[in-house]
């Protein structure tokens, strides 16, 4: 069975005007399983833990670290988001490769004839996820930035007339660096994961037992590894944004 | 641009839907997920710190039960010993004192002994002379009866008896 490479995301069906499509229905089920997660630790918590607390506990201690190592006393602020950026990119990454993904669906009668709408599909392999990530992480460093430097010292970032409006020009650049942030962050997210997509069905097509295995393995590195980077960039976003002009040594 | 976002399929219904599921899992995972186990960790950490303070504290108590217990110890002994000496002294002195004692009573009794054994020669002594007086008187009589008085007699007894 062929597959056709689409980058739009398949409409299952609509909920009042919000259509539903099938990685939104896989982000609910990702949220679903987060969530039966928290309860889970936050009703069986225990001073000594078992295993699966520990594993938790050590994710949620080694993320902590890492946000105390670069935002120090704002960490309190910056960890939830960060860490929920990372957990909710990750699970959903990597249930995107559970069997079913792109299998189980059904057949549509469309302008072009039928086509093929699987019911799963990998949820950063949308774009329209991975925008929405994006232009939340952004949107959220410049609150905190606005939240800690005050409207004023916010707006100095981009409009500073020292140095005889040299820095006019540099503020106007990283004005535009905002922009880029956010088309990198949604893009890299995006890319990596529907890439793996295409690369696992296209595996798949040619042979698909065994074969597929080592990119599976792949697969679930580069799911890791996006979402720890998005993580960072987040991080390291908010730290440098709401950081006083004057601080950086 | 229209057509790139068109292209990828991008509304902005589905981008709201992606922003108000990441907000409420937030919102979640804040409450139910990183408070409790943060929580759970600092206290952790909290009581692991505590029970290290505690375990130095009790290390230094026992190091200095075993101190105070070693000068009571030797507290003792030296008391003991101070005892020990002060019973022999006065054990000593005690025995010195008995010997004293015991050679001065000797002393008596063998003077008082002395004494009466010198009462007794005397005695002896008087009684002998007595004795002889009256036999020398008597020899006497009977040797120069005829020829001197009575009262003669007498005199050269007494006479001859203080010679003696």
């Amino acid at each position: 069975m062929e597959h056709e490479i689409v980058l739009k995301p398949e409409v299952l069906g609509y909920l009042g005007v919000l259509p539903v499509t099938n990685t939104l229905l896989v982000a609910w089920i990702t949220m679903a399983i987060l969530i039966i997660l928290a309860l889970f630790i936050k009703f069986r918590m225990k001073t000594i833990p078992g295993k699966f607390q520990n594993l938790i506990e050590i994710v949620i201690d080694t993320g902590y670290k890492t946000v105390e190592e670069m935002a120090h006393n704002k960490t309190k602020l910056f960890f939830p988001i960060v860490m929920t950026f990372f957990l909710y990119i990750l699970i959903s990454n990597w249930f995107g490769l559970f069997p079913g993904f792109a299998t189980i669906g059904f057949y549509e009668q469309g302008e072009h004839g039928q086509t093929f709408v699987p019911l799963l599909r990998s949820i950063n392999s949308d774009l329209n996820m991975t925008l929405g990530l994006a232009l939340l992480s952004v949107a959220i460093t410049h609150i905190f930035a606005i939240k800690f430097l005050g409207l004023k010292g916010y707006l100095k970032k981009w409009f500073s007339l020292e140095m005889f409006g040299v820095f006019l020009f540099v503020g106007l650049l990283e004005l535009v660096g905002e922009f880029t942030k956010i088309v990198s962050l949604s893009f890299r997210l995006f890319g990596n994961i529907f890439a793996g997509e295409v690369v696992l069905a296209t595996i798949s097509n040619i042979f698909a037992f065994i074969v597929p295995l080592p990119f599976y393995f792949l697969e679930l590195i580069v799911g890791f590894v996006q979402a720890a980077v998005f993580m960072m960039l987040t991080l390291v976003f908010m730290v440098l944004l709401s950081e006083k002009h004057g601080d950086e040594h | 641009m229209e057509k790139i976002l068109a292209d990828f399929g991008i509304q902005p219904i589905l981008l709201l839907a992606q922003v108000v599921n990441f907000l409420v899992l937030l919102f979640i995972l804040k409450k139910l997920l990183y408070q409790p186990i943060l929580k759970v960790l600092d206290e952790r950490k909290k009581k692991i710190e505590q029970s290290l303070i505690d375990a130095q504290s009790i290390e230094l108590k026992l190091v200095q039960t075993e101190e105070d217990r070693e000068k009571k110890l030797a507290k003792a002994s030296e008391e003991a010993k101070q005892i020990l000496d002060e019973a022999t002294k006065s054990a000593n002195l005690v025995i010195e004192e008995a010997h004293l004692k015991a050679s001065k009573d000797m002393e008596e009794i063998l003077q008082k002994g002395q004494e009466s054994i010198n009462a007794e020669r005397s005695k002896m002594h008087q009684e002998i002379r007595e004795e002889l007086a009256d036999l020398i008187e008597v020899s006497l009589e009977k040797v120069a009866g005829k020829i001197l008085t009575t009262k003669d007699q007498k005199e050269l007894v007494q006479k001859t008896i203080k010679q003696l």
